[in-house]
This record gives structure tokens, C-alpha cells and sequence, in this order.
């Protein structure tokens, strides 16, 4: 299938490296309004400024907003000037508002007068690790997996100190979760002594600390992101053989009441991690056998088939450092600003790794230690290193200072090569990947990798730069779509998705016990899990429709859930406990109305038409909204008990200054007063039925009349301010950077491909990858349908 | 300043060791406690029992002659005290070898577990602390005794696993703790981030070149970035080099690289961890720390002695087998010249701060698990002090009559001050501690 939305027309410049911010020249020619520029002259600067950028101690606030010309005009003819209003009315009004909309107010005029560049920026705190863990992988045999089920698992009659006497039986059993009382595990092995190995990999959805949970009354170990060391597979008790040391090591018994080993470790979301368990039983009394997990947002569980694969994995190197959080005012992580603790952060980081390179060096540069070629291998090794960390090749310079200089500083090739380490992760070059020397294929490379796996470029991208096949739009999206196949850009768009859809927040989301019993945290663990799962397969289904977000009449549970909420639950798999249950599409449609979100955007007891309709503004529907005047904390006790919570919010929310945002804010969240605080639907608030009924005003003013959930989801899906707020979102988020740095029109650009080509949500992000992987070698857009 | 140990200063009055825990709540006496010099002491064992008649002096008192086996502390014989009579009395679950080991430092019984050893029942780790790990917390629970570390456990070819053969030190009940083995693994915990600041100080400068060279370059907007930036790194430079001025007293030493940790290299692991653990006091990290040779049931191949059979099959052989003895013998003077050579680099360092040698603040005392191998008896255990660091009266050869460890425990704690009355199993401590003062 064809669908090329973009098409674009690359001219390779010679001084490729030209700052981004020089190519951003999009004019637009604006007539001049005399009239309103006149009447703005005389009867608005004095308070507004020249434009609008407010007067201090007269009307500090600037003039920008999103309101339309005509209701900007209404606005002035009723309330302008401050001291004379009714005075400017008519044409007049009119006019000024024509010229104040045109000349700063409107988001567009903003955009034009103070045109956004791409700005330099380090590494995010994600994208630092993500890098490291490739750049220490790229030096092993990479081996990863998706595959789900379970862990192979291997069965053995033990003799004394021989675990592993003889293989029984080898099969893949979906958790390690086992108590075999008094009894032999499988047929043919004898009950009083025997062992079990487990071997596979983890998958890790998320990146955070994940904690395990180890028990048993008998000997175990699980060894977790450790790769097997030769002759390592505790086959004999009294083996002298050169061990990994085990994450959890409950190897020697005490008594038979159970033990317990517990670990916790920082993993990269969207990776598979080595992982392995040993037990056995000797001359006890039971056995038994478990590892559980607590991974991040989730709670105690058993570690189940979903996240186990019977393949092997290479270990990933993962940077542990703690980094301060970016800066994420803007709306999106951005590394355009650096402070003191960054700095150190960054320092200990280069630190941590140069000492685990140290601790990998045989496997990381393919000699041995101590053999003849073993110096020139190491240094081999650190070429490679600075080369794949800066993404481009090494000018001669650069290898002198980089590499030589070190390993004349420090003859023992260990130590020089920590010193090669540390100095290339504290390089600009490595923090800041739009530095460095102008290679222009390389500079593609860099960012695709950045936008669709915030990492460094892999050696198929690189292998690309080097034949000099990143210079035509078509070699750049076939590259991306390649990479859309990774795991990494998996995990990456599943960041987006956390972020825009406030899951982070999960942690918060506490409710009356008395009120909802039942809903504890593992519910919650459940519920966002759920929401994860519905949006994982929508956007990695084959149409990848952003509206089916919006519209769904399903939502996938597990049997907790299915029981909480009530509905009919038919037995799900080991590996996939999710089962999609149809919701009566009167009630339900879509992610807004799923329980997770609905119980996030609630309070303790009661639902909040609030929270629920700032988000719908500014993350469903893309309207901007300026921050609240003043505070007010909601007091549920200082309303009239027999009131509604629609009717609470609207008394509290009543008076002019309120309403200049609660007009959208309150109707958008009035609509969602059918489900309560945890997201179950009602149709009665306080012994009143619910009035779920508003009329929203649009940007441009069109009234619509929302009677429920569904129709919000309808208009959400039609309306195409909320699809480019989506698309704006997905950019920001990507690419850590506003879309109009890449030309003012790259949204409306962006969004009318996204609009033409199905809604297809990783179409879109291949679409603006390669639309910023060109930015600056004088690219130009022209859309083809 | 009052330099002399506490013990020396409770015999001058006159009081016994016996009578000590009465007089422990006093707080004349807690004050001087602390005002004694620093003591320290370092635990040292070696596998497979003794060969007695090599070991033992025949003489008791303080003229004694050494044996063939502990003649290289001769230098030091006025600072040595040799102890005879003591049993590890530990029952219950666990083979001799475990028991010996696991039981040495703990004076405490096995937990009942799955480990089967070659005889008996099987067993899992020990059920209390070891002494060694009960003093540093005690040195660590108070300011003016707090190191860094507190204890440091080294090992030389102890292999690669845990279990009630290879630990002897235990935190806790169920709680093992583990040797280092690797010297350069030592040094990285000791020193790491010593030399680690060492290279970002010398790597700095050329990062802040980069900057610089790269700054020229970017757009005038994003240039107060990379200079904010610089900043960061120049005030990081300037703060290692005020750091460097507060060096340690005594520098890392420095290692021979690319030795291994397997059989072969073990007398220069040896010496290497014996060089750590002296500078690693002397820079006064820890005051208590262990050296562990192999492990309980160890096979070390002493083919530098020239020596090809492992160590614990020797030990299984009778006394008659001559051959044997003389393995055996040779195989224990090598652990003693080790032990010598420690002591003499103690002794070759001021102590840092005070008076006297290092070896004048500093108690080795050199252990086995076994009696004697062949017989695998655990009465009789050898213990040899060489040292002042516990105060202890030396250049005496002792004989007890079958008395258990737990006791030796008491007498040691007692020493730094810890004024325990059981240590381990509580029945075997009803005598109190030895009166070695």
C-alpha cells in the first residue's frame, strides 16, 4: 500500500550544517488594517502596549488568547475602552479586533513574530539512558525478544551434591509459582531430592524500578540482566565455578518455613532482560517455589507468562545514576536547559559506566586480557567507542584527543580506557547530539534515532549514512519504518501515551474505602494496565485510528476488574489476561470514558467536572488554557449538601473572571457526570438524576449540544482542532520541540496528511521523524495525496 | 594522651577480667575507654586442622620454644600468645568441616537447612553473628570508634559460592558475609573513587577545550547554554582540586596488574591483600577485618612449596604417612611466614597519630577450623595472638583444659570495651571470658 502523505524534496546544501533556525523564513504578507491600527494607536496602547505586551501597572497582562475576531470584537464593544466603555463599538470594534487578531493576538501572529527555533538541547534524562544501553550493547551480539509465554524450565533428579544428576523432563511452564508440598514436581523424579532450572528473558514494559520477591523454604537463585558465565549453572554444590552473583541468593536453607530475598533494580522499558532461577530440593521436609514482582505503578504479583519469554536475551547495561528531572514546563521533556545537578549527574553517570566497560572489557573488545593483542584490541575498542557515541566518524583530530592522547596519559589499557569512557560521555558531543562535525548523512541518522528511540543510531542507520543513503526523503522513511519494528520505539510511544493520557499520576489515585470497597491499589495497578493494554493494541493495530481512541465501545478487563465493574468476564489466557468486553455504546465510548482516566480526574469521594474538563481542553480537545487567576480549593463541606456536584462546580465557578475559561472548562466536564468517582456509570448524583447535558462552545464558535459521553467522543473525532492538538502533542513529545521551529505551517502540514491518511497514528509518527530528520539541509515540503 | 590499653589499665588496678561487668556502668572507667588508643584486629584462617606436634610448644608459660610451624614469628615471639585447650563445642546439624567453619567466629549452632556435608545431617547457615562482625558494630555504634568501612572480609582463593563451607562471617543470623577475594576488587572498594576523581580532574580540562571549540560554532541564542554549561564544569574542576588537598595519610598502594585469583597466584594475592588491609588501617577505614585462606574443606595446590596434592586430600591421610606430615607442616609454616610477614609491616608503620608500631594497636590472630585434619576433631583449635591491639599479656604459651571458644569471644569483646556477658550459645559462656590480661 501507497500512501506517501509527504512527499519531500531534499537539496543537498554543501554547508549542511547551517543552523536550523536560518531556513525558518515563512512570511506571511498581512494586509495592513489602518482603521484598526489607528483606533488600537489611540484608544488601547496606553494600556496594552505597542503589541500588546501589557503596561505595567495598568493591564500587565499581554494580549494573546484564542478567541475569533468576531467574538473579540463583541468583547471590546462591551467592555473597551476601561474608562469609557460603549465607545468602541460597531465597525470600530471590529476593526480593532481585526487588527489585534491579526497583528499579536492570535496564536498564528504569535507564532510569526516570535518564530520559535530549534534550540540546542543535551540529552534527556530517557534519551542519556536509552544511549548508554546501546551504545555498551552495540559491543555485544544484541539479542532480544518479544516473544511472550513463560520460561523454559528443565527438570532434574538430583544425587547429593550433584544437582543435576539426570534431565527428566524440559518444558516451558508460565511462572515460577510452585508448591509441591511433600510431593515429587514431575513424574519420574524421586520426592526427596531434585532441582528445577528456569532460563528466559523478562519483558519490561516500562522504564523504573521494578522490585522481586524470591521465596521459598528450599535453596534458589534468580539471576536477573546477568549474562552466563561458563560453566555457570549451579550443577554441583561444591562446583568452584566462576559465578555471576545471583540477584537473589537463597541457596542455603534454614528450617522449612519459607524464605524470603528481595531485589530492586532499575530497567529500560521496552527490552527483555536475561533472567534465570535455579532450586532445588534437598532431604526437606516441602518444597515450594515462587518469584513475584512489583513492577513500576503496579503492586505485588506473580511475575506471569505476559511478561516472561522462553528466549534468551543479552544483558542490557543500565545506567542506575539518579538524574534530576527535566525540564518539562513547556508541556513535553525538553533538554534545552542545564543546571549544577545535571552536570554532576552526568559525571557520575560517565563514572558508573566507565567502571561497568572496565568490568566487561574481554567481552566488549573480544580479547583476552593479558594476550598479545589485548592493548591494541582495548584501544580498538575505545575508537569505536567515541565514534558510535559522537554518531559519526572520527576526523583525525578528534581520534588524537579523544583516543591516543588518553593512552599516552595512561599506559595500563584498562585505565585508559576508563579515561577514554568518561572523557567521551562528558563530551558535548555526546550531550549534545546536534553538535559536532558537519556530516550530513550522520546528522539524519542522529535524529531518526533520537525522534523514534531517543538513542543513539544503530549500525544499519549508520551503515546508510556512510554509503551516503540518507539524502532522499525515501531512503530516510524506509529507514523509519524499519525502526518503527523495534522495541525501543514501541516503549518510546508508550511514554507519549502515559504522558498524554496523565498515567504517571496512577500513584495518586486513592478512594473512599467505605465509599468503594474494592477499589484498592491492585485495582488501580489493574485499571491502568488495562488502559495501557486498549491503547497498545489500537495504535499497533493494522489502522492505528487515532478516532477508534476516541470512539471505542470496548474496553479490556481481567477478571478483578470485569468483577468491580460488573461486567461479563469469559476466561482470558496466561499470556494474555486481558479479554475485550463489549461496553453498551450508549454509555461508553472511547479513552475519556475509561474507568482509569475517569478515577484520575476524580477526588477521594466525588467526580470532578473540573479536572475532567481541563483535560479534555487541553489534551483531548488541543485548546489552550491560561492558568487560573487565582486558586480556590474545592471544599466539598461548604456546599449544600442536597446539591449535585454539576451544581456545586457551577456555583463555584459563577462569577465572570471564572467563566472566562470555565465557559469550555464546565460544559466538557458536565458530560462525563455519568460516571462517579471511579468511573463506574450512575444515573443518579445525591439522589438527583444526573443532567449530563451542555452546550459547548467551539473555537470558532460553533455551539454543540453534548447530551452524553458519546457525544463528546463524536465531536472530539470530527473536530479537527482536537486531531491537531494530538498531532501537536505527539511532535512536542517526539521530537522535544515546538513544530513551528521546523516552519510555521508544519503542524497544519502534518495534520492534513494525518487527516487524508486515515488517522493512522505511527504513520504520523514516521511522517514527522523524517519531516525533522531533514531539517536544515534546505528541506522542502509539498504535499502530495 | 593515655595510650595505655584498657585491659592493661584494668590489671593496674587491680581488677579482674572476671569482675569487669560490674564495674562497666562506671563511668570513670567508660571515659578512659574511650580515650585509649585506637585497636584493631585482624581475624586470619587457614583450613584442614593443624599438624599438632609441629604446632604446640611443649612448654607452657613464658619461656616456650616455637615449633616448626609458628618458628617464623619468632621476631615477634614477646608479642605472641599462644592458645591450647580450646574446643568449638558447637553441636547439632552440619558435618564437622561446616561446623568448624561456619561455627569458628559464630560459636553458635547451624541452622537446620539443606547443605548435606559428608557426614551427619544437613544443615544451613549460622544462626548468630560472628565475632568479629559483633565488635565492629559495636566500634561502629560509637563516634569516636566509627570508620568507614568498620570491617573489611578478605579472602584469597575462596571459591566462587556461598554455603556454611566458604563463609565465615556472618552480619546476623542466616546472614553470611562475603570475602573479598579479588585484590583489585578490594581496591576499587577502597580507593575507586579516589582515582575516579583523579581522572575526571585530568579529563576536565580537554572537556572544557571541546566546549569551547564548539561553542564558536552554534547559533548566538545557544550559546549562553554551552557557557552555563563550562561554568558547571570549571566549578567542578576547581572543587576536586580543594578535594585533592584533603589526601588520605597513607596513598593507595600500587598493585602489580594482571594477577589472577586462582590457585597459582595465591602468594601474591596474598601479599597484595595483606598491603590493602595495612594501608586500608592505616588510612583508618576499618578497625576489624578477616583474611580468609581458601575455604573450609579447601584443596589449595601449594605447588610452589612444590607441592602438587591438593591440601585437603593431604589432610585425610594418617599420621604415620610421613610423607604427609611433612605436606601438611610445610603447607602451615607457608600460612605462618604470611602471617609473620603482616605482622612485620605492621610493625614497619608508625601508628598513625600515637605511639608505638601499627602492630602495638593491632591484634592477628590466626585460626582452622579443625584441630587436626585427619581425626577431624574440633577440640583443640589452634589460636595464636600476635599483637598489642587487645591489650592482651603476650610472650606466654597457654593451656586451658578443654574449654569452649565462646570464651576466647567474651575475652576479645571485653577488650574493645563491649562488655558482653554471652556470646553465642549462652551455655558455653557460663565461665565468662578467659582471663588473658
Amino acid at each position: 500500500m501507497k500512501r506517501r502523505i509527504w512527499m519531500l524534496v531534499w537539496v543537498w546544501c554543501a554547508a549542511a550544517a547551517c543552523s536550523a533556525a536560518e531556513s525558518l523564513a515563512h512570511p506571511t504578507v498581512v494586509p495592513v488594517n489602518e482603521r484598526g491600527a489607528r483606533l488600537y494607536r489611540e484608544q488601547c496602547l496606553s494600556c496594552h502596549g505597542a503589541k500588546g505586551e501589557g503596561v505595567a501597572d495598568k493591564h500587565d497582562e499581554p494580549l494573546y488568547g484564542e478567541r475569533s475576531v468576531e467574538s473579540l470584537a463583541r468583547l471590546i464593544a462591551k467592555t473597551m475602552p476601561e474608562d469609557k466603555p460603549g465607545t468602541c463599538v460597531g465597525e470600530d470594534a471590529d476593526a480593532v479586533a481585526a487588527y489585534i487578531f491579526e497583528a499579536f493576538y492570535s496564536p498564528q501572529a504569535r507564532a510569526r513574530n516570535n518564530p520559535p527555533r530549534v534550540e540546542l538541547a543535551r540529552l534527556t534524562n530517557r534519551q542519556y539512558r536509552e544511549s548508554v544501553a546501546d551504545l555498551v550493547g552495540s559491543f555485544h551480539k544484541i539479542r532480544q525478544t518479544t516473544v511472550k509465554g513463560g520460561l523454559r524450565a528443565e527438570y532434574f533428579q538430583s544425587n547429593g551434591m550433584n544437582k543435576k544428576d539426570k534431565k527428566i523432563l524440559s518444558r516451558v511452564d508460565e511462572s515460577v509459582d510452585f508448591n509441591f508440598g511433600g510431593d515429587a514436581p514431575v513424574d519420574g523424579v524421586a520426592q526427596d531430592q531434585f532441582s528445577i532450572a528456569w532460563a528466559g528473558s523478562l519483558l519490561a514494559p516500562d522504564t523504573g524500578f521494578y522490585e522481586f520477591r524470591l521465596t521459598t523454604p528450599n535453596g534458589a537463585r534468580l539471576y536477573l540482566n546477568a549474562d552466563l558465565l561458563a560453566g555457570d549453572s549451579n550443577r554441583r554444590d561444591d562446583s568452584d565455578a566462576r559465578r555471576q552473583p545471583a540477584t537473589v541468593d537463597l541457596w542455603v536453607s534454614a528450617g522449612s518455613e519459607p524464605r524470603v530475598g528481595t531485589a530492586r533494580m532499575f530497567l529500560l522499558g521496552g527490552r527483555s532482560y536475561p533472567m534465570r532461577v535455579d532450586f532445588f530440593k534437598f532431604k526437606d521436609a516441602v518444597a515450594s517455589v515462587r518469584v513475584e514482582w512489583k513492577p513500576p505503578h503496579g503492586v505485588w504479583s506473580v511475575l506471569g507468562a505476559e511478561h516472561l519469554s522462553p528466549e534468551p536475551s543479552s544483558s542490557v547495561f543500565v545506567v542506575g545514576t539518579a538524574f534530576p528531572p527535566d525540564d518539562g514546563s513547556a508541556g513535553y521533556e525538553r533538554g534545552t536547559a542545564v543546571s549544577k545537578a545535571w552536570h554532576e549527574a552526568t559525571t557520575r553517570a560517565a563514572v558508573e559506566t566507565a567502571n561497568g566497560v572496565a568490568a566487561r572489557l574481554e567481552g566488549l573488545s573480544g580479547a583476552r586480557e593479558g594476550a598479545t593483542n589485548w592493548t591494541e584490541s582495548v584501544k580498538a575498542f575505545a575508537s569505536k567507542w567515541t565514534e558510535r557515541a559522537f554518531r559519526q566518524p572520527l576526523t583525525p583530530e578528534l581520534k588524537a584527543s579523544y583516543v591516543d592522547a588518553q593512552f599516552e596519559a595512561e599506559s595500563n589499557p584498562e585505565k585508559a580506557v576508563k579515561r577514554v569512557v568518561m572523557l567521551v560521555l562528558k563530551s558535548p558531543r555526546f550531550l549534545y547530539p546536534e553538535l559536532g562535525e558537519d556530516a550530513g548523512d550522520y546528522r539524519v541518522a542522529t535524529r531518526l534515532a533520537l525522534n523514534l528511540w531517543d538513542s543513539i543510531p544503530d549500525a544499519g542507520l549508520l551503515e546508510a549514512a556512510g554509503r551516503g543513503e540518507l539524502r532522499s526523503p525515501e531512503a530516510v522513511r524506509s529507514q523509519a519504518e524499519r525502526m518503527m519494528a523495534d522495541g525501543r520505539t514501541r516503549a518510546k510511544l508508550r511514554d507519549f501515551f502515559h504522558h498524554w493520557l496523565h498515567m504517571e499520576e496512577a500513584a495518586d489515585v486513592s478512594k473512599d474505602a467505605k465509599a468503594f470497597p474494592g477499589f484498592d491499589e491492585a485495582l488501580v495497578a489493574d485499571l491502568r494496565a488495562s488502559m495501557e493494554t486498549f491503547v497498545d493494541r489500537v495504535v499497533w493495530s493494522e489502522t492505528s485510528d487515532y478516532r477508534e481512541l476516541l470512539l471505542a465501545d470496548y474496553l479490556f478487563v481481567n477478571r478483578r476488574l470485569a468483577d468491580f465493574y460488573g461486567m461479563k468476564f469469559e476466561a482470558a489466557g496466561a499470556a494474555d489476561p486481558w479479554v475485550r468486553v463489549a461496553c453498551d455504546p450508549t454509555e461508553r465510548a472511547g479513552i475519556f470514558t475509561h474507568p482509569f482516566l475517569l478515577s484520575v480526574l476524580s477526588y477521594h469521594r466525588s467526580t470532578s467536572p473540573i479536572h475532567r474538563g481541563v483535560f479534555l481542553t487541553r489534551n483531548v480537545l488541543g485548546r489552550f488554557l491560561k492558568p487560573p487567576p487565582m486558586a480556590i480549593v474545592f471544599m466539598d463541606d461548604r456546599f449544600d449538601p442536597s446539591l449535585t456536584m454539576r451544581e456545586k462546580v457551577t456555583e463555584l465557578t459563577k462569577s465572570d473572571t471564572c467563566m472566562g475559561c470555565h465557559a469550555t472548562i464546565n460544559p466538557l466536564g458536565f458530560s462525563l457526570e455519568h460516571f462517579d468517582a471511579v468511573g463506574r456509570f450512575r444515573t443518579e448524583d445525591n439522589a438527583k438524576p444526573v443532567n449530563a447535558a451542555a452546550d459547548y462552545t467551539t473555537v470558532d464558535g460553533d455551539v454543540v449540544s453534548l447530551r452524553s459521553a458519546r457525544d463528546l467522543a463524536g465531536h472530539a473525532a470530527k473536530s479537527a482542532d482536537a486531531r491537531r492538538g494530538f498531532v501537536r502533542q505527539l511532535f512536542q513529545h517526539t521530537i522535544k520541540q515546538p513544530p513551528a521551529a521546523y516552519g510555521a505551517d508544519t503542524l497544519e502540514r502534518l495534520d492534513a496528511g494525518f487527516a487524508e491518511g486515515g488517522h493512522h497514528i505511527r504513520r504520523l509518527l514516521v511522517d514527522l521523524a523524517v519531516l525533522t530528520a531533514g531539517q536544515g539541509f534546505g528541506t522542502q515540503l509539498s504535499s502530495t495525496p | 594522651m593515655n595510650l595505655t590499653p584498657r585491659r592493661q589499665f584494668l590489671r593496674d588496678l587491680g581488677i579482674s577480667a572476671a569482675a569487669l561487668p560490674f564495674f562497666a556502668g562506671l563511668p570513670s572507667l567508660r571515659a578512659t575507654t574511650a580515650r585509649a588508643g585506637k585497636q584493631r584486629m585482624i581475624f586470619v584462617f587457614s583450613p584442614n586442622g593443624t599438624v599438632p606436634k609441629e604446632f604446640w610448644p611443649d612448654e607452657e608459660g613464658e619461656s616456650f620454644q616455637f615449633k616448626r610451624i609458628l618458628a617464623p614469628l619468632e621476631p615477634f615471639k614477646s608479642r605472641t600468645l599462644i592458645l591450647k585447650g580450646l574446643s568449638n563445642k558447637i553441636r547439632g546439624d552440619g558435618d564437622g568441616h561446616m561446623r568448624g567453619m561456619s561455627c569458628l567466629l559464630t560459636a553458635i549452632e547451624l541452622f537446620p537447612g539443606n547443605i548435606q556435608g559428608g557426614s551427619d545431617t544437613p544443615a544451613g547457615w549460622a544462626s548468630g553473628p560472628s565475632i568479629d562482625q559483633e565488635v565492629r558494630q559495636f566500634l561502629q555504634g560509637r563516634p569516636e570508634t566509627r570508620t568507614r568501612f568498620g570491617s573489611l572480609e578478605l579472602g584469597v582463593a575462596v571459591p566462587h559460592r556461598a554455603d556454611p563451607w566458604t563463609r565465615w562471617t556472618y552480619a546476623g543470623p542466616n546472614q553470611p558475609v562475603a570475602p573479598l577475594s579479588d585484590p583489585y576488587e578490594v581496591f576499587e572498594k577502597l580507593y575507586g573513587q579516589v582515582q575516579d576523581r583523579e581522572v575526571l580532574g585530568s579529563i576536565l580540562d580537554d572537556v572544557r577545550d571541546d566546549l569551547k571549540r564548539l561553542g564558536r560554532k552554534v547559533a548566538k541564542e545557544d550559546q549562553a547554554l554551552l557557557e552555563k554549561h563550562t561554568t558547571f564544569v570549571r566549578e567542578m574542576e576547581e572543587e576536586l582540586k580543594e578535594s585533592a588537598q584533603h589526601q588520605l595519610d597513607h596513598a593507595a598502594p600500587a598493585l602489580e596488574p594482571g594477577v589472577s585469583t586462582e590457585n597459582d597466584d595465591m602468594p601474591r594475592v596474598t601479599a597484595m591483600q595483606s598491603d590493602l588491609l595495612i594501608n586500608a588501617f592505616a588510612n583508618d577505614m576499618a578497625r576489624v577485618a578477616s583474611l580468609q585462606f581458601t575455604n573450609s574443606v579447601g584443596s589449595a595446590r601449594m605447588r610452589w612449596l612444590g607441592i602438587e596434592e591438593g591440601h585437603h586430600s593431604l589432610s585425610h591421610d594418617p599420621d604415620l604417612n610421613e610423607g604427609s606430615q611433612e605436606k601438611l607442616t610445610k603447607i602451615n609454616i607457608w600460612v605462618c611466614e604470611q602471617l609473620a610477614a603482616l605482622a612485620r609491616k605492621l610493625d614497619a608503620m608508625p601508628e598513625p597519630g600515637g605511639e608505638g608500631t601499627m602492630l602495638d594497636h593491632t591484634t592477628i590472630l590466626w585460626t582452622n577450623e579443625l584441630g587436626k585434619g585427619n581425626s577431624h576433631t574440633l577440640d583443640n583449635i589452634p589460636f595464636v595472638l600476635v599483637g598489642g591491639g587487645l591489650g592482651f599479656k603476650t610472650g606466654r604459651s597457654l593451656r586451658f583444659e578443654n574449654v569452649p571458644h565462646n570464651r576466647l569471644w567474651l575475652s576479645v569483646a571485653q577488650a574493645f570495651g563491649h562488655e558482653l556477658k554471652t556470646f553465642g550459645n549462652p551455655k558455653h559462656c557460663e565461665a565468662g571470658p578467659l582471663a588473658l590480661g
